[in-house]
């Protein structure tokens, strides 16, 4: 009697189970075309992506918009695993700093023919497209920008009255504002993420303006970026916390938050979260101060935007709703939520953008044409190990003393260097 | 041994107890032995459980380190806007069935280890040894295809199977451990009185497992609840996600909430503190029981 009760439950166990979940395709047979938008940084933009898709909705009511929010931390993981299993969405939010990856393994499809017809052709940002264009061997257009970003220079406008200008002015200001014990001219970001941002400042001072000379070989151990990294080295522990060794943008960000720092380097997207710990009139934003002769040097953030997977079965309406998204109010709407650049041109010259003085200051910096825009090679399969595994334990070594900023620029650039020539070969460059 | 023998010891016993009683009180060192290493270790432990609840309380925007006005606004936060009542929800169904599905294939499988001689029956249990040294990452894709093919992906039954099966190879040798503690002939006897093998384990062995089911249990359930990657790689339905996908959404790419975020962990840690509190009893002796017998 027992084993045919404890049978039974085994099959109850097993039937509940299996009918836990539900599957897709839950609007087969009321003629809706259903498809599915993965969210590359789901969490706090799910609210944003939610009114959108309702919007989308209420105009195209025989389309449907499945939204999946995927945890930013581990996107490349799970766009890997689909695409090995081949179960890719439909629409998917990506960025170049991934986008080769995805290329590579012929995952998306291209947006050219698309664009030619859209009524968003031509009022999509210029150099955001050739962002994208760059970022992939054939050149094609495998991901329509929604957005971008840039580096700046937050600061507490109770503590630094002038914004410096020059990183001499940058310098000076970082050890007038340290007032020992706790305060503290300025954060440096020594923990997850850090290579990027040594790399947009070096530029910025050196005034380089490509990541490889003509023959292949890095530019990042350029004597001037050499320079550079010695003089900011040196801020470390004597006008930042001797914490910033471990520093990711969380830590980063939540320190400024303390009031206790007066400078910090990240980008636009952290905007809310100073808002929140100081509110709107205190925060101040300055571009990457300017290197010789005045010249502003910027290295382009990546862009973020949308892509078509070749494995859709509803192309046409994927390409209606990534169409939705960059068009001016939906652009215009994502980008004002969330603090960034937009990437329709129309969407930029509106009044919410005008009105908040670091945006602004952005667009009119990146738009100036004395400004000098340096690519970083984010179409190098290994850029991203390059600049993250292998060289942030490096840069650690840099602040604690054990590393020379020579020592530390030359592996970099050695890595570049060999990761170019691999890509060069490849694509037969 | 005599009863006057035993008288004596006792006494002995009793007498040395008395004695020893008074010179603890007396003992200054004790105070430096014992309580303050363990008072040190149990504020390096709850420190960053009293941060977590600081920011978990205190509004957004302050620094103070004691969370007052106590607020529940990250709370409302990752409960109705991140969609913790959804995720917490389907967490229970995934850590609840695991639990049962680990903990009743253990069982059968521990009796058959512990019971039986077989050939392979050692190379079995290494095998099952060496399973633990595959990190479940190497699975991902097998078991993504297994499942596609199956038509689990974005169901829970998915994560279910796949953590019950990552559970198991542990359970099974720890319930082999207990089973092996209980005397065979104590089932015998039960089957020379008329009893079943079956009705003979439920009887007799099962009883005596509790120490073993409840340790293996919450182990399953544990290890379940924390799994973010079967969770995040096996669904990609937003009403099927569990607490750690959850978790994750409050760092963004730019900036982080953390008072979400600890809020977030509070509920994340809050069954799994409570499963520990009420079974930690068993689960030590369990462990230890498992250990060594085998």
């Amino acid at each position: 009697m027992k084993l045919k009760v404890a049978g039974a439950a085994l099959a109850v166990l097993a039937v509940a189970a299996t009918g836990c979940g539900s599957d897709s395709g839950s609007d087969q047979g009321s003629g809706k075309t259903t498809i599915t938008f993965w969210d590359n940084n789901g969490g706090t933009r799910t609210p944003i992506y939610q009114e959108l898709i309702k919007r989308f909705e209420a105009a195209n009511p025989s389309i449907h918009v499945e939204y999946v929010g995927i945890p930013i931390s581990s996107v490349q993981q799970k766009y890997d695993t689909a695409i090995a299993g081949g179960d890719t969405p439909d629409v998917g939010g990506v960025t170049t700093s991934y986008l080769a990856n995805l290329t590579g393994q012929q995952a998306l499809e291209p947006a050219d023919e698309w664009l030619a017809k859209s009524s968003v052709n031509g009022k999509l940002a210029t150099s955001m497209l050739d962002s994208v264009r760059k970022t992939v061997p054939d050149g094609k257009l495998y991901l329509v920008p929604n957005t971008s970003n840039m580096d700046v220079v937050w600061y507490l406008k109770d503590k630094l009255q002038k914004a410096p200008d020059t990183w001499d002015e940058f310098f000076g200001s970082a050890d007038e504002l340290t007032k020992k014990p706790d305060e503290y001219g300025y954060t440096i970001r020594g923990g997850a993420g850090s290579i990027f941002q040594i790399l947009a400042e070096m530029y910025s001072y050196s005034g380089i303006s490509e990541f490889f000379d003509a023959s292949g070989k890095s530019t990042v151990n350029d004597p001037k970026n050499v320079e550079f990294l010695t003089k900011m080295a040196g801020l470390y522990k004597k006008n930042t916390p001797e914490a910033d060794v471990t520093n990711d943008f969380p830590k980063m960000v939540a320190q400024f938050g303390t009031g206790k720092i007066a400078m910090m380097h990240h980008n636009l997207g952290s905007y809310n979260d100073h808002v929140k710990a100081h509110g709107k009139d205190k925060i101040g934003a300055f571009a990457l101060p300017t290197g010789p002769g005045g010249k502003r040097t910027i290295v382009a953030n990546p862009v973020d935007g949308f892509a078509v997977f070749k494995n859709s079965e509803h192309k046409e309406a994927a390409w209606k709703f990534v169409e939705f998204l960059v068009s001016h109010d939906s652009n215009s709407y994502w980008n004002e939520q969330t603090g960034q650049i937009p990437a329709n041109t129309d969407a930029q010259g509106d009044s919410w953008l005008q009105g908040l003085e670091h945006l602004k200051t952005a667009v009119e910096t990146l738009n100036d044409p004395n400004t000098q825009v340096v690519s970083p090679p984010y179409y190098l399969p290994q850029f991203s190990s390059i600049t993250k595994a292998d060289t942030e334990p490096l840069f650690q070594k840099v602040l604690l003393g054990q590393m020379t900023p020579q020592e530390f620029l030359d592996t970099l650039a050695q890595k570049l260097t060999d990761a170019e020539a691999e890509w060069k070969k490849a694509t037969g460059g | 041994m005599s009863a006057d023998v035993m008288v004596r010891t006792r006494t002995r016993t009793v007498s040395a107890g008395t004695r020893r009683r008074p010179a603890k009180r007396k003992d200054p060192g004790r105070v430096l032995r014992l309580y303050i290493p363990l008072g040190l270790y149990l504020a390096f432990t709850l420190v960053p459980f009293y941060w977590m609840l600081v920011f978990a309380l205190r509004p957004a925007g302050s620094t103070d380190p004691v969370p007052w006005p106590i607020t529940f606004e990250h709370f409302e936060t990752v409960w109705n806007d991140i969609g913790y009542a959804v995720f917490f929800k389907n967490s229970v169904i995934v850590g609840v069935w695991s639990l049962l599905f680990t903990t009743v294939i253990a069982v059968m499988g521990g009796y058959a280890l512990a019971r039986y001689r077989f050939r392979g029956r050692n190379l079995f249990m290494v095998v099952l040894l060496c399973t633990q040294f595959i990190p479940g990452a190497m699975m991902l894709i097998p078991l993504f295809s297994i499942f596609k093919s199956l038509g689990l992906i974005n169901s829970l039954a998915s994560l279910i199977i796949a953590d019950t099966v990552f559970n198991l190879p542990l359970s099974i040798i720890l319930m082999s451990g207990f089973i092996s503690a209980v005397p065979f002939t104590v089932e015998e006897a039960a089957m020379v009185d008329g009893c079943t093998r079956l009705r003979g384990f439920l009887a007799i062995v099962l009883p005596q497992l509790r120490p073993g089911l409840i340790a293996v249990g919450s182990f399953a359930f544990i290890h379940t609840w924390n799994n973010f990657l079967f969770a995040l790689m096996f669904v990609s339905k937003q009403d099927s996600f569990t607490i750690p996908v959850g978790l994750s959404y409050t760092i963004g790419e730019y900036s982080a909430d953390f008072g979400a975020l600890a809020a977030g962990g509070v509920v994340a840690a809050l069954p799994v503190v409570c499963v520990f509190a009420v079974v930690q009893r068993y689960l030590v002796h369990g462990i230890s029981a498992g250990a060594v017998k085998g």
